[in-house]
């Protein structure tokens, strides 16, 4: 029996749609520097909409019979649907940015297509080496993404740092898939599962290792201290659309593999990595949310605040139980959302007055009130302020971490969210309180006054109104514990 | 394959492929340290033929021995400008302590765990075994993998080759204010010429 290839449509447009736009781009030199970057929102939002049609198809890609190494359940339709949302947002975004500043406009969409594409594999792969392959392909993506600005040499220093971190964390999460597979002789999850639950109860020193250097590899993706070193400078050298999508897809990605790997292979063991994720959470939010504190860039600001925030979601995987899995998602949309909302707003300000620095948002509520107001819904969304999406979503990661016994986590975690509070606080205060630099007002955009004002009211709507969103979520988790 | 040429074949192959990977690192010149890293290609590829594994090893050698090793060659003989040497480090002391404890634990494991062997049989060819296996049971992460390619060498395009299409910062600029862009610009073409004058 051949295996089921319609299950993948959203995989073929993408990858399709990418060579188209590289192909137009090169065919039609006279065309406007930020039409492929549409164009490629357009193969994004056709991805996205496939992808809906897999609502509440349960199958597993079978390679040969009984080899499932993909599976398309509502956690994979989820995913698949809110990483094609933040493709097209990205590339929104990305179009005057493009045109501005970068050459290649072509490539860069496809890229970006190309990125998104290894993250909606790795969401759906259920055996080790179709996701790790489909995390390389994420990766290597991003490692041209990131130093895409190439006259820029901050740019070229963070894509050196970032590939030469990317392939040593590849090293240490291969080296650890090959002690999984050492121990238990299968690469896929079930089998993984399946062969854990029966060795009885002596711990293997070789799992462990393994598990450690999986989550070693796994915490450089989604930048948890310690193997965050290279993020604040991948977020400062990057194009700034980039840094918004390293901040999101990459994230988003990496830990839907996170948690489909660690809930559905490794869950027979988890009393064995429950405290090495438990630990790194608790060390990730502190210390992203107190280097937070001292940042004067605002990009290195946002570096760190979503290392805190990596902190929030590791949570979840530690807790690896049904309502931490659909607390994550929700929490994912709800970040994505606002740190979307927050990048768009940041690039307005830079295309239009070339800066990043803290110091340069000063007086921005008078200068152009919209985006300064706009702004302060991300900070607090970003903060957890009640009313916000970011209050509900990470209320319910914390308890769902306080149910499954990690008690103090979640109070560590909500100590961190205080501290976050300070230094959007100062962002805010910037704002509104100091006097303006350079006096007088700018415009936004058309189309980036409207993308910002869409995501603003998501935010909104996420935190007045979650039910329908967290209804997904939870029926996507469920098919995670269906067994 | 068992017996005492195999075993002796193994420990010594493995001796070669450790030893020339110490000579990777203790080089002190770049080029040394690939012709080191050659060395320890062909040993690993030795090893594999040790252990039934006769098509990854000849790839191990057509690939990594043979057309890697020469391509590095070339990269570091075409760019004349750049610094070859090992600079001094005072990370030393915590490398050495590092990697010894790292060792160390991964000696245990491999000797302690109770592994899970495949039944020794006959080997059958294993270019056949391979070929099947992709495309067959891993035809798609196959395929992905092309994509991967494809989409690291448009980016390798993309950042070495000299631009088609160029930003258009200036004609923009001129739409709005003048001063802060003009500012900046001339702050780009430094950091440009700095790039230029680095390497």
């Amino acid at each position: 029996m051949n295996p089921d290839y319609s299950l993948l449509i959203p995989e073929y447009i993408l990858a399709v749609w990418a060579a188209l736009v590289v192909a137009v781009d090169v065919m039609m030199p006279k065309l406007r520097r930020d039409v492929p970057a549409y164009l490629a929102a357009l193969g994004a939002l056709a991805a996205g909409i496939a992808s809906v049609l897999y609502i509440d198809v349960n199958k597993g890609f079978e390679a040969i019979p009984g080899v499932t190494i993909m599976h398309v359940d509502d956690y994979t339709t989820y995913m698949r649907v809110l990483l094609c949302g933040i493709a097209v947002f990205i590339l929104l975004m990305s179009a005057q940015f493009v045109r501005m500043r970068l050459s290649h406009a072509g490539e860069y969409s496809a890229i970006v297509l190309v990125a998104t594409l290894g993250g909606m594999l790795m969401v759906e792969g259920t055996e080790l080496i179709t996701s790790w392959i489909a995390l390389e392909l994420l990766s290597f993506c991003f490692y041209t993404l990131v130093s895409f600005a190439r006259r820029e040499l901050r740019s070229n220093e963070a894509g050196l740092k970032y590939m030469l971190l990317g392939a040593f964390s590849t090293a240490l999460f291969l080296y650890g898939l090959s002690l999984i597979y050492g121990v238990t002789g299968t690469t896929t999850y079930d089998g993984i599962a399946a062969a854990l639950s029966n060795r009885g109860e002596d711990l293997t020193l070789a799992l462990v290792v393994g598990f450690v250097f999986i989550i070693a590899g796994l915490g450089f993706k989604v930048a948890a201290v310690p193997f965050h070193m290279y993020t604040p400078d991948a977020y400062q050298g990057a194009p700034l659309p980039i840094t918004a999508m390293l901040s999101t897809t990459s994230k988003a990605a990496a830990f839907a593999l996170f948690f489909r790997l660690f809930t559905t292979a490794f869950l027979p063991a988890h009393e064995e990595w429950k405290w090495m994720i438990a630990l790194i959470a608790a060390v990730t939010m502190m210390w992203g949310n107190l280097v937070a504190l001292q940042q004067t860039n605002l990009r290195r600001l946002f570096a760190y605040s979503s290392i805190g925030q990596v902190g929030f979601m590791l949570i979840a995987v530690a807790a690896a139980t049904q309502d931490a899995g659909s607390s994550l998602l929700f929490h994912m949309a709800g970040y994505a959302v606002t740190n979307l909302a927050a990048f768009t707003i940041i690039v307005v300000f830079f295309n239009r007055e070339g800066s990043d620095e803290i110091a340069d948002l000063a007086g921005l509520a008078e200068r152009q009130p919209f985006l300064a107001l706009a702004m302060v819904t991300a900070l607090f969304s970003l903060a957890g302020m009640p009313l916000f999406a970011g209050f509900f979503t990470k209320f319910m990661l914390f308890v769902s971490g306080w149910d499954a016994g990690l008690e103090w986590l979640s109070g560590v975690a909500v100590v961190a969210s205080l501290i976050s509070l300070y230094y959007y606080l100062m962002v805010i205060r910037q704002m509104y309180v100091i006097a303006p630099r350079v006096p007088g007002r700018f415009r936004t955009p058309a189309l980036l006054w409207g993308v910002i004002a869409v995501l603003v009211v998501g935010v909104f709507f996420l935190g007045i109104w979650p039910a329908p969103l967290l209804d997904a979520a939870d029926t996507a988790a469920a098919f995670l514990f269906r067994a | 394959m068992d017996g005492f040429g195999v075993t002796a074949a193994f420990w010594g192959l493995s001796a070669l492929a450790v030893g020339s990977a110490l000579g990777i690192m203790l080089a002190r010149s770049l080029l040394h340290a690939v012709l080191w890293l050659i060395l320890a290609f062909a040993g690993l590829a030795g090893l594999f033929v040790t252990l039934s594994a006769d098509f990854v090893a000849v790839a191990q050698v057509l690939v990594y021995a043979g057309a890697v090793g020469v391509l590095v060659v070339f990269a570091i003989m075409l760019t004349p400008n750049s610094q070859t040497g090992n600079s001094e480090t005072r990370m030393v002391g915590p490398g050495l302590f590092v990697a010894s404890v790292v060792s160390g634990i991964m000696v245990y494991i491999a000797t302690q765990t109770d592994w899970s062997t495949a039944a020794r049989g006959d080997f059958p060819a294993t270019a056949l075994e391979i070929g099947t296996a992709l495309t067959n049971r891993y035809l798609l992460p196959f395929e992905v993998a092309s994509v991967l390619l494809i989409a690291a060498m448009v980016g390798a395009i993309v950042l070495v080759r000299a631009a088609r299409d160029e930003p258009e910062r200036r004609e923009l600029a001129g739409e709005g204010e003048g001063e802060v862009n003009t500012a900046e610009a001339a702050g780009r073409e430094v950091v440009a010429a700095g790039s230029h004058g680095g390497h």
